[in-house]
């Protein structure tokens, strides 16, 4: 017993047995984390489903105010930023650091680009008052569409889920970002190994799920 | 690891990407029809499709330990039966239009009393023929 104590890598904790348990116990709190975040984005969902019941035709005519090129090049990008994770934990599993780090790096860059993207979405629709809650006020032309035409009863309650969903989201992306430069740099040390990747295959646990929540974000809100 | 965890190959992964990328551009495309009441199920299912996949293969649930899988699952049933029971609520406001503002005892004692004024049932015929 006290020799094998000896033999203990040095990630290893000392109140788990072996890595293979300390690894699981990790990955099974990953998921119950997992479990509370989709329950948090469900309490939208909700709110999202009872107007859309009630008000169904102006959920329709208001998502046409969004771009829907953006939000689909926004879901491209999020998808390969979820396959490149997912090459991440496949190169770490192999002991080949360098794709790993690689791999990390363009999942930062493809956050980077889906936050720009909304940045710009965001921004041409506060210039034309598409605020949520109160400030909600649509007016000017912009592109051929004339924005006075979304000043609809109940427009205002599609366009405030709307910016809190993808707030919420977009918030969670941020998150994500500073996770993967946290690993990043660890992984450039040297630290992960096919012996030992948790951290990488939580932080792709949870960016999956990010992706996840837009996978249904992006039909709901800019298609239908 | 020791136990040896399942590594998904490059392959798998390219498959599913491809497939992912797939159906964003069906869903896109069949947004553009009016499918009347197919359109939001039509949506979901892709949208489900889409997220078992990732699910399955990019989060490697369908190779982890069952207990991760129940995790989810319990998570899962649980969304369903928060938008579900809300539903029963909102989505069937307002299809009561007999409600009363008094109580089932009161309603049937108002009745007794309208039924005791009632004059002589024949007289109750507002189209009567003349004798």
């Amino acid at each position: 017993m006290d020799n094998a104590s000896t033999d203990r890598p040095a990630h290893l904790k000392h109140y788990f047995v072996s890595s293979d348990q300390q690894f699981d116990a990790a990955k099974m709190g990953m998921w119950l984390f997992l479990v509370t975040e989709i329950l948090l984005f469900s309490g939208m969902f909700v709110a999202y489903t009872v107007f859309r019941v009630w008000y169904p035709e102006v959920f329709a005519h208001s998502a046409e105010l969004l771009d829907w090129k953006l939000g689909g090049l926004n879901t491209i990008v999020l998808l390969a930023s979820s396959f490149t994770v997912a090459l991440g934990i496949h190169y770490a599993q192999k002991d080949n650091q360098k794709g790993l780090v690689l791999n990390l790096i363009l999942t930062f860059v493809f956050a980077c680009t889906f936050l720009v993207v909304k940045y710009f979405e965001y921004t041409s629709k506060f210039e034309h008052g598409v605020f949520p809650g109160a400030a909600f006020d649509p007016h000017g032309v912009s592109h051929g569409v004339d924005y006075a035409l979304y000043n609809i009863p109940f427009a205002a309650q599609f366009f405030s889920i709307y910016f809190v969903m993808t707030g919420i989201h977009g918030f969670h992306v941020l998150v994500g970002m500073g996770l993967f430069i946290w690993i990043t740099r660890k992984a450039i040390r040297g630290d992960f190994s096919s012996e030992y990747y948790t951290p990488v295959e939580n932080c792709g646990l949870y960016w999956h799920l990010v992706d996840i929540i837009w996978i249904f974000l992006f039909p709901l809100l800019y298609l239908i | 690891m020791s136990q040896g965890h399942h590594i998904t190959s490059i392959k798998t992964l390219s498959i599913v990407i491809g497939a992912l990328v797939i159906l964003t551009g069906l869903t896109v495309f069949t947004s553009r029809f009016d499918l009347g009441v197919f359109t939001v199920p039509l949506a979901l299912a892709i949208a489900t499709t889409k997220a078992a996949l990732v699910v399955t293969i990019f989060m490697a649930l369908r190779w982890d330990n069952k207990i991760n899988a129940a995790i989810f699952g319990i998570g899962i049933l649980f969304v369903i039966v928060f938008i579900s029971f809300v539903l029963f609520d909102t989505a069937f406001r307002g299809d009561l239009p007999n409600t009363t503002k008094g109580t089932i005892m009161e309603m049937e004692a108002s009745e007794a009393e309208m039924q005791s004024r009632e004059p002589d049932a024949s007289t109750r015929q507002f189209n009567r023929t003349p004798e």
